[in-house]
């Protein structure tokens, strides 16, 4: 039986049983101050005093949030975004106890998001553990009801078809190749930095044929994701900022979009990892030089027109595209080549 | 001159660890209250305040009290600064002669046992005469030699070159601002949101000045946490860094999508909540929102007004007028505005309760999260 009641329970189950289990072993960087807050946090938690929790925790999501800001994200130390996440964590929970209502879930889901988006891993991912949790028990009043007018994602790129196709030279286009051996993808395409078409690899995807807006919204409608607003990073006008994925796709991808808006460069599978259930890593990412937990999987999800600034990766990239079509521009590398973008793209739908 | 009317401590935001600031109930103050003790009855002459701890100095016994995360007093300390990785004191030797030792000691020590490390400083020339204490360098994290500045991270003892003359240094989150001798600004650090104010988001590894105010003679500087501000002598603002919660008192997005930012300063109500977004601009256009001013702007007080002291927190900015009012704005969640209330605003605002208390505010500090203030009764005709 859904309710309040199963919530919490449901939540419960995912932590620990005691306050002395409920801690993070955190190192010189934070200061005594933020400990004692921390571990007042987890008493008043265990105390059941949860307005005093919440309260508590704000402080910390504020103190830590000022961290995250000093300097460069690269340097700011991950302990300080374990705070954060604990934080996040706390306050999502207290947020949800009984009588709970479809708003409370909402924010505590919110709350989770941030501590995904911002924070660091903590207590063996619990944070994704949890809005799974509260993924189960959002009220089916808060999803969008489907609008009769969505069309999957295909269908729509047929009737857009003033979209300009550069007129491309055929020395000058990338090659297409229909499932290589790895042995002959690495021998002419990423040991010498060759661009390469392949094709057939990801036609058995369960995002080709899933992937839809109402799809993309029932599983991820409620989730908070970072947001690019403007024509490209290098303009004056561009700004990033947060919103849930519904917003996103009412707002900028649905309903003529007044300003162009990006779900640009995020780890979305990891934030949501039911979509990643949906797609796969092709098997020539094994032969990268690095380890198989140093491969990144980033998602841009966005209306037509939007653009990415000429750049340079440092990593080597396979880009699957589902959906509409997408052009790519690769200039000539500058020398005997050391970085090279290997395409993958498919037009099914 | 010594202050013929006796003044009093004020103190409002953020008191979560338990430290002074008025009455200490719950975790936050959203209004002006009288601080009781430490300090009542003493004579407070510097509130430094850090976001967990609160160090009071004295004058006259040259005790500093410790309220907060961290409780302590100890003797023979002519000032303080408190942060959260470091308190730094300056202490005078026991006889005449004895020269003045700086010490840096673990917050959570309150001064007892030993200092992490301390080393002899040398005096600034000594300038007698009325006022003889204001005329020196200083106060922390500026040394009173004016040859270096304390840091809260490593390396703690930071030189600085004889040519600058320093006179007055802030440090903010990232960055520090310096005034000189002669009234100019330079600044150096971290400058990602614009708070150096030369006009880019770049750092700056040296103390670098800021052109945008040559000509200007600077009697103030202060740094919050990612902004920054200094007053001219003739009592004009400049404000330039990061305005994510309105502490430019700049339109700000984040509070235009709660319906909360407001109209240009010269049109406003003194209670201030009611008026909506404007237009600004000349061509009836709203005015674009600013998150951040890379390069000082000039910004007007209501009525005129000209200011003669300033300090920031980390998010929030408080400026005293000549007339002894007192204006906030910024982030207010808690409470540190001093506007009974937790709203953050994108305006200056004035605190009217020293208006109703008939109080004439001498000198604001500001805390990462509240505020302090020291007013005194208005003269009686």
């Amino acid at each position: 039986m859904a309710g309040p009641d199963a919530l919490w329970e449901a939540l419960w189950a995912l932590l620990p049983r005691t306050k002395e289990e409920l801690k993070l072993e955190l190192g010189e960087k934070v200061e005594g101050s933020v400990v004692m807050l921390l571990q007042e946090a987890a008493e008043l938690f265990y105390g059941d005093k949860r307005q005093e929790c919440l309260q508590t925790c704000e402080a910390l999501l504020d103190y830590s949030w000022e961290k995250l800001n000093t300097g460069p994200w690269q340097h700011v130390d991950k302990d300080w975004r374990r705070v954060f996440s604990f934080s996040c964590l706390l306050k999502a929970v207290c947020l949800c106890a009984p009588p709970g209502d479809a708003a409370s879930v909402a924010a505590a889901l919110k709350a989770c998001d941030m501590g995904l988006l911002m924070g660091a891993a903590i207590l063996g991912d619990i944070l994704l553990k949890v809005t799974a949790v509260l993924q189960k028990h959002l009220p089916s009043g808060k999803r969008p009801a489907p609008d009769p007018s969505q069309e999957p994602l295909g269908i729509k790129k047929a009737r857009n078809d003033h979209v300009p196709i550069p007129d491309v030279t055929s020395e000058r286009t990338v090659p297409r190749l229909h499932c290589p051996s790895l042995q002959y993808f690495r021998e002419h395409f990423l040991d010498p930095g060759r661009p390469v078409i392949l094709e057939g690899v990801a036609d058995h995807w369960p995002c080709m044929r899933k992937w839809s807006l109402e799809y993309i919204q029932e599983i991820a409608g409620c989730r908070t994701v970072p947001v690019e607003v403007g024509s490209r990073y290098t303009d004056e006008e561009w700004s990033q900022t947060l919103m849930t994925v519904d917003e996103f796709i009412s707002k900028y991808v649905r309903n003529e979009p007044k300003d162009i808006g990006y779900l640009a460069q995020h780890q979305l599978f990891d934030q949501i990892p039911e979509l990643k259930q949906d797609i796969s890593i092709p098997d020539y990412c094994c032969l990268g030089s690095g380890e198989e937990e140093e491969i990144t999987i980033n998602a841009w999800f966005g209306p037509q027109g939007t653009i990415s600034p000429l750049h340079q990766d440092p990593q080597q990239n396979f880009l699957a595209q589902v959906g509409a079509a997408q052009n790519i521009g690769l200039p000539p590398p500058p020398g005997p080549a050391t970085r090279g973008l290997a395409a993958l793209c498919t037009f099914k739908h | 001159m010594a202050e013929e009317r006796r003044g009093a401590w004020f103190g409002f935001g953020f008191c979560g660890f338990g430290q002074a600031l008025g009455s200490g109930r719950g975790r936050q103050v959203h209004s002006p209250e009288p601080l009781r003790a430490p300090g009542a009855g003493l004579d407070v002459c510097r509130v430094s305040a850090s976001w967990s701890y609160t160090a009071f100095v004295t004058r006259g016994g040259g005790q500093v009290e410790l309220s907060g995360f961290t409780v302590g007093a100890a003797g023979g300390c002519r000032d303080a600064w408190a942060s959260e990785e470091l308190l730094v004191v300056l202490r005078t030797g026991p006889g005449p002669g004895a020269g003045t030792e700086l010490q840096a000691w673990a917050p959570g020590s309150a001064l007892r046992g030993e200092p992490l490390w301390a080393q002899t400083v040398p005096e600034a020339e000594r300038e007698d005469g009325p006022g003889g204490d204001e005329t020196q360098a200083g106060p922390l994290p500026l040394l009173p030699c004016a040859r270096a500045y304390v840091s809260p991270r490593p390396p703690f003892y930071r030189p600085l070159a004889p040519t600058l003359r320093a006179r007055r240094l802030e440090l903010g989150a990232e960055h520090a601002l310096l005034l000189d001798a002669a009234g100019q600004v330079f600044s150096w650090g971290g400058g990602r949101h614009g708070q150096l104010g030369h006009g880019t988001l770049e750092a700056e590894p040296e103390p670098r000045l800021l052109q945008a105010l040559q000509g200007l003679t600077m009697a103030e500087v202060a740094a919050g946490g990612w902004h920054s501000l200094c007053v001219s002598e003739a009592g004009d603002i400049y404000i330039w860094g990061w305005n994510e919660s309105g502490q430019l008192a700049l339109p700000t997005k984040s509070l235009a999508e709660d319906g909360k930012t407001t109209a240009e300063a010269s049109g406003l109500n003194e209670d201030g909540s009611e008026v909506k977004r404007v237009a600004g601009g000349e061509d009836g256009a709203p005015a674009p929102f600013i998150a951040v001013q890379p390069f000082p702007a000039l910004l007007d007080l209501p009525l005129g007004s000209d200011a003669v002291k300033a300090s920031c927190g980390s998010r929030h900015t408080a400026v005293v007028t000549r007339t002894g009012e007192l204006y906030t704005w910024g982030w207010g969640k808690y409470g540190q505005l001093g506007h009974k209330d937790t709203t953050s605003l994108d305006r200056p605002c004035r605190v009217k309760y020293f208006v109703d208390k008939q109080l004439q505010v001498r000198t604001v500090s500001c805390g990462p999260w509240n505020t302090y203030v020291y007013a005194v009764e208005k003269e009686k005709s």
